[in-house]
C-alpha cells in the first residue's frame, strides 16, 4: 500500500511513497548506506563535523540550533562513553512530520545516526520514541534489527573498526519528554522533567555521559549533506536557513498533509497553493506557522517566507513546521482555551512560574470564553505571560505564553467581544 | 579563588561554587545580600525550580538563578534591580494564587518564609478570581509529621532531604503541572530516624511535627542557642523557650558538627528537661531506712558528715566516685579537684551506649563522655569491680548511668555500701540505695561546656530555671568540698572561673573555655583518644 502523503516531495521524502523503501534492501536499492560506508572508510570525524558546520543545517526539532555546532560541543577523546539521542518524541500539536520518516525512511535516519556517531565518537544511540507511536516503533525496530544483521550496526561496522549500538526506547507519554533534558530523565527511567543547566547534555547527558540530542528529521538530512556536500545543501532554502523541511499542514485546508519544501517557501504559497486553501469558500483567519507553541499569524501576514530570519520579524518562529490553519469561523478565545489547556496539562510542574502560571492562564481564558471576563482579565493575561517568559528551567513556559501573546497581538478584538457580549460571539466555531 | 562583585561589593569566593553558595560561604546570604530562595538549601542538592533567587548577571541577557549559576572571576551580579524585583514579585504572586492563605490557623505563621517573603518581596494584593486548588489537609505522613498539601509550594526540599540525607526516599512529587502533589509512595509512611527535619526545612506550614504543632505560637518563643545532650555528637540546637519551658529543639547550623540536622530522638530529648521524672527534692534516708525529703542544705551537710566520718576513720581509699557523662566540663573539673583534694583515687565514668548510625547518632548516649575522659575519669568498670570486691564503703555518684545494663543494671550491688551519695537530674532506681539524694541541673539550666565525641568543646547556657531547688553539680561539689574543709574549696563556685581553669588542669583544654568557644564550639587542643564508637563492657 503506497502512501499518498506527502503531496510534495524532495530529497528527504523521495521514495517515501514506496513501501519497500522502509526495508533495508529497498533502501540499499536506492543507494542507501553508500554514504555512511564512504564516510566511515574515508573521512575523519573532524571533517564530518566541519562539513556539517559549513552546511548550516539547523536542527529540525523546533529550536533551530545549528547541528554541526552542537556536535562540536561533544568532548573529544574517550574518557567516558559518549551517546547520541534521537528525539522521536514528536508531540508538538500540529506536528507529524517525523512520523513519516520513522515509518517510511527508518534506514535514512539510521544512516544519519551512523555518520553522526562516527563524527562525535558516540558508542551508542538511544532513539526515544513517543509511546503513542506504536507503528513507527515497530518499523524502526525492524530497521535496527536489519541493520545489525547486515553489519551496519554493532561491533566493527562494515569492517571499519568503528562500533555503534542503537537502542529503541518507547516513551511513556508526556509532551515534556520531547524537551531534550526531560527526554534524558525519562530515558533514565525517571519522571520526565527538564534538567537545570549547567551542566549541559554535552557534558552530563544520558546516564551522566556526554550526550547529543537531535531530532529525527535532522538526522535524515545528514546522509544527503555528506553525499552532496555543503554547497549543494546551501543552494536549497534561504541563505541563513538552508535545506528543505517537511511542513505538516492541518486544520481548515482542502489538502492537509505533509509538504517537503525548501525553507523560505512562503506561508501563503503553502497554505493556498499546496494545501489548497480553506474549503467551502471561507476565508483564512489565522495560521500557526510552526506547531502550537509558536505565535499565530493573521490572514494579512501570510506573505512570509518560512524561515526563522523572516518569521522572527513577525514575532513568531518556524518551530517544527507544523502549520495549523484556522478559518473565519474560528473563535480565537476558544482556540486559546485549547492551547492553554494543553500547556496546563503538560507542564511538568517544577518551576513556579510554569506550574502555577499555566493553570492560571487557562482559568482566565476559560472565564473569558464563558463570557464572565472583563477587560482587566485581558491585561492580566498579558501581565502573567510576561512573568512566565524567559525565567524557567526549560522553554516550556515560553512555549505556553507565546501563542497567547500572539493571539492577543492579532486577535485582541475576539477577546474584547467576549467581554462586551458577555458570551462567545462565534456560534459557528469548533466546540470545546 | 575568584572575585565577584555583588551589588558593588567585591567578594572573594572559592572557584566552582554557585552565586548563592558563594554568598552563603561568605556569610552574606540574607545577611547583607538578600537573595530570597525556597528550593535551595545549603545541605541539599540544587534543584533550581522555585526561581525566586533570580539575579542579574552582567553580560547574560536573561535573569539567572543564583543557586545554579557558577561564579566566574570578574562576574558582576546585581540583586536589587527593577528586573529582579519584578521577577520576585511574579514568583511570589504565582506561589500565592493557590495557597490557602490560612495564616491565622497555620502553625508556621511567624516563621513562615512564604509569609516573610510575600511581605518583603511580593505584591500586597491578589488578582485571582478563581477558586484555589483544593488538596488534602492533615495528611498523616507517618509517626512524626502531618502534611497540608494545600499549603505546599513544591520546593521539594523534603523530597530531596529524604533521598539525600537519611537515604530513605519516602517522598516524591506525584502528578504534574498545577496538580503536582507531594506524597509518600503508596502503602509507605514517612518514617526514618531523621524524619522531623522535613518540618524544619519546609519553608511553609505544609509539614509540621505532631509533637510541636499547636503547642504555642512561635512568636512567643525565645531561641536560646544550646547543644542536644542525647548523644556524644552534640548537635547544635536552638531551644525554643517560653514561660520558663522548653517547647522544642530546632537544629542550629554547625557545619563541623551536624550541618543543619538533628535526629528525631535527639530532637525529642528536649522533653527530658521539663519531665515529670526530674529529681525535684533533696532526700535523706532516715534511721528507719526510709527516704524522706530534706532541705537542700541539710542534705549536703549530711553528705559531708558521712564522707568526713569515713575519711577520718578509714581514709580516702574506701571512697569512690562516679562522674556523670552528662555533666559539663566545669562540673567535672570541680569533681576532679574535690577528689584530688580528698585523695580519692577510685573514680570513673559510666557511659551508656546505643546503636549509632552513619549520620549523626554516636554510640555514646551522653553529651560529655569525652570531657570526662579528658579530665581523667576512666571507664567505670575498674571502680565497680572494686565495689563488688567489697573495697569501697562510700560512693559519690553523679547521674545514674551506672544502672545501664552494661554496668550494674541493678542497684543491688550498691545496697551493702555504708554511704551512697547521689547527685542527679532525674529520678532513678538509685533511690533504693541512696542515703543522700541531691537534685542538680540539666545542661539547659546552666552555663558550661560539653566535649563531643570528636573533642569539640561546645557551650551551653541557661534557657530555663528549674522550678525547684537545684544547682549545677560543680556548685554542689564546691559546697561539699568546703564542708569537708578540703584545700582550695571555700564553698563558692564561679562557672567562668572554673572554665578558665580547665586549661591549667588538663593540657587538652588549653585555650578552650566557656567564653572563648563561641556559638560554634572549638576543638580540644589535644583530642583525647577516647572510647567513642566502642560498646560498653557487658
Amino acid at each position: 500500500m503506497g502512501l499518498k502523503v506527502p503531496y510534495v516531495t524532495n530529497y528527504l521524502t523521495e521514495h517515501c511513497g514506496d513501501d519497500a523503501f522502509a526495508t533495508l534492501e529497498g533502501y540499499e536499492a536506492k543507494g542507501g548506506y553508500a554514504t555512511a560506508r564512504k564516510v566511515l572508510r574515508g573521512s575523519t570525524p573532524e571533517s564530518v563535523i566541519e562539513l556539517m558546520k559549513t552546511s548550516g543545517l539547523q536542527g529540525r526539532g523546533g529550536a533551530g540550533f545549528l547541528t554541526g555546532l552542537k556536535w562540536s560541543f561533544m568532548p573529544k577523546g574517550a574518557e567516558k562513553p559518549k551517546y547520541f539521542c534521537v528525539n522521536a518524541d514528536e508531540s508538538e500539536p500540529g506536528s507529524f512530520k517525523d512520523r513519516l520518516l520513522l515509518e517510511r525512511a527508518p534506514h535514512k535516519m539510521l544512516e544519519g545516526i551512523l555518520i553522526g556517531a562516527f563524527a562525535v565518537g558516540a558508542a551508542k544511540t538511544f532513539i526515544y520514541i513517543r509511546g503513542e507511536y506504536a507503528e513507527p516503533a515497530k518499523q524502526v525496530q525492524r530497521a535496527i534489527d536489519a541493520a545489525y544483521a547486515k553489519g551496519y550496526l554493532g561491533k566493527n561496522v562494515l569492517g571499519t573498526g568503528f562500533s555503534h549500538d542503537v537502542v529503541l526506547h518507547r516513551g511513556a507519554g508526556a509532551y515534556i519528554c520531547g524537551e531534550e533534558t526531560g527526554l534524558l530523565e525519562s530515558l533514565e527511567g525517571k519522571k520526565g522533567q527538564p534538567r537545570k543547566k549547567p551542566p549541559f547534555p554535552a557534558e552530563h547527558g544520558a546516564f551522566g555521559m556526554p550526550t547529543t540530542v537531535n531530532n529525527v528529521e535532522t538526522f535524515c538530512h545528514v546522509p544527503h549533506i555528506l553525499a552532496n556536500g555543503a554547497e549543494w545543501f546551501r543552494g536549497i532554502g534561504t541563505e541563513k536557513s538552508p535545506g528543505t523541511t517537511i511542513f505538516g499542514v492541518s486544520g481548515h485546508v482542502a489538502r492537509p498533509g505533509l509538504y517537503e519544501l525548501p525553507l523560505g517557501t512562503r506561508l501563503d504559497e503553502i497554505v493556498f497553493e499546496h494545501a489548497g486553501g480553506v474549503p467551502g469558500g471561507r476565508k483564512v483567519k489565522g495560521v500557526i506557522p510552526g506547531g502550537m507553541s509558536m505565535p499565530i499569524l493573521p490572514a494579512g501576514q501570510l506573505d512570509v517566507p518560512m524561515a526563522n530570519e523572516f518569521l522572527r520579524e513577525r514575532k513568531t518562529m518556524l518551530g517544527t513546521g507544523g502549520i495549523m490553519v484556522m478559518d473565519e469561523t474560528t473563535c480565537m478565545v476558544r482556540a486559546s482555551c485549547v492551547i492553554s489547556y494543553f500547556f496546563r496539562d503538560e507542564s511538568c510542574g517544577q518551576c513556579t512560574q510554569c506550574r502555577e502560571g499555566t493553570g492560571w492562564l487557562h482559568k482566565i481564558v476559560t472565564r473569558l470564553e464563558r463570557g464572565a471576563g472583563s477587560l482587566d482579565d485581558i491585561a492580566l493575561i498579558e501581565d502573567v505571560c510576561s512573568k512566565m517568559e524567559g525565567q524557567t528551567i526549560c522553554a516550556f513556559s515560553d512555549a505556553a505564553v507565546w501563542p497567547l501573546q500572539g493571539m492577543l497581538r492579532h486577535f485582541r478584538e475576539d477577546f474584547e467581544l467576549h467581554v462586551r457580549h458577555q458570551k462567545c460571539p462565534f456560534p459557528e466555531s469548533f466546540e470545546l | 579563588m575568584a572575585q565577584i562583585t555583588v551589588d558593588g561589593e567585591v567578594i572573594e569566593v572559592a572557584a566552582g561554587r554557585t552565586i548563592l553558595q558563594a554568598l552563603d560561604d561568605a556569610g552574606l546570604l540574607m545577611n547583607g545580600v538578600d537573595v530570597p530562595h525556597y528550593c535551595w538549601h545549603p545541605k541539599l542538592t540544587i534543584d533550581g525550580s522555585c526561581r525566586l533567587c533570580q539575579v542579574e548577571v552582567e553580560g547574560i541577557p536573561k535573569l539567572q538563578i543564583a543557586c545554579n549559576t557558577p561564579v566566574k572571576d570578574g562576574m558582576v551580579v546585581h540583586t536589587k534591580t527593577e528586573r529582579v524585583k519584578r521577577a520576585r514579585e511574579g514568583v511570589m504572586e504565582l506561589l500565592l494564587i493557590n495557597h490557602p492563605l490560612d495564616c491565622p490557623i497555620c502553625d508556621q505563621a511567624g516563621e513562615c518564609k512564604l509569609q516573610d517573603y510575600a511581605y518583603e518581596y511580593g505584591v500586597p494584593h491578589s488578582r485571582t478570581k478563581e477558586p484555589r486548588r483544593a488538596a488534602k489537609k492533615r495528611v498523616d505522613l507517618g509517626p512524626t509529621i502531618v502534611f497540608d498539601q494545600e499549603r505546599c509550594i513544591l520546593c521539594r526540599r523534603c523530597v530531596r532531604f529524604c533521598r539525600e540525607v537519611p537515604g530513605t526516599g519516602e517522598l516524591a512529587v506525584f502528578e504534574r503541572g498545577d496538580r503536582s502533589v507531594i506524597e509518600t509512595f503508596p502503602g509507605t509512611a514517612l518514617d526514618n530516624p531523621y524524619s522531623m527535619n522535613v518540618a524544619d526545612i519546609c519553608p511553609v506550614g505544609a509539614l509540621t511535627t505532631k509533637d510541636f504543632r499547636f503547642k504555642i505560637r512561635v512568636w512567643f518563643l525565645t531561641d536560646v542557642p544550646g547543644v542536644c545532650t542525647g548523644c556524644s555528637n552534640g548537635c547544635n540546637v536552638h531551644l525554643g523557650v517560653a514561660n520558663n519551658k522548653v517547647y522544642r529543639y530546632l537544629p542550629r547550623r554547625n557545619d563541623a558538627v551536624n550541618d543543619t540536622w538533628i535526629c528525631d530522638a535527639g530532637r525529642m530529648s528536649y522533653a527530658e528537661i521539663g519531665a515529670e521524672s526530674r529529681l525535684k527534692n533533696a532526700y535523706l534516708r532516715n534511721e528507719r531506712g526510709v527516704l524522706e525529703t530534706a532541705a537542700y542544705k541539710s542534705a549536703i551537710e549530711r553528705a559531708a558528715a558521712r564522707l568526713r566520718a569515713l575519711l577520718e576513720a578509714k581514709g580516702p581509699g574506701v571512697i569512690a566516685a562516679l562522674a556523670s557523662p552528662h555533666a559539663t566540663n566545669e562540673d567535672l573539673l570541680t569533681l576532679r579537684r574535690l577528689l584530688d583534694a580528698a585523695g580519692v583515687q577510685n573514680a570513673g565514668v559510666a557511659v551508656p551506649h546505643w546503636q549509632p548510625d552513619a549520620l549523626l547518632v554516636k554510640a555514646e548516649r551522653a553529651a560529655n563522655a569525652e570531657g570526662a575522659r579528658a579530665l581523667g575519669f576512666p571507664d567505670a568498670h575498674v571502680v565497680l569491680d572494686r565495689v563488688r570486691a567489697g573495697g569501697v564503703d562510700a560512693l559519690l555518684v553523679l547521674g545514674h548511668d551506672v544502672l545501664d545494663p552494661a554496668y550494674l543494671g541493678d542497684p543491688a550491688a550498691l545496697a551493702s555500701l555504708d554511704t551512697v551519695i547521689v547527685l542527679d537530674t532525674h529520678r532513678s532506681e538509685l533511690e533504693r540505695v541512696a542515703h543522700v539524694l541531691l537534685p542538680v541541673r540539666v545542661a539547659a539550666e546552666k552555663h558550661g561546656t560539653l566535649t563531643n565525641h570528636a573533642g569539640r568543646v561546645q557551650r551551653v547556657r541557661p534557657a530555663v530555671e528549674p522550678a525547684f531547688e537545684a544547682y549545677a553539680e560543680g556548685e554542689v561539689l564546691a559546697r561539699l568540698g568546703a564542708l569537708l574543709q578540703l584545700p582550695g574549696f571555700d564553698g563558692k563556685w564561679d562557672v567562668r572561673e572554673t572554665s578558665r581553669a580547665l586549661g591549667t588542669s588538663s593540657p587538652a583544654f588549653v585555650g578552650v573555655d566557656v567564653e572563648s568557644v563561641g556559638e560554634q564550639g572549638r576543638p580540644l587542643a589535644t583530642v583525647v583518644a577516647g572510647a567513642s564508637g566502642t560498646g560498653g563492657r557487658a
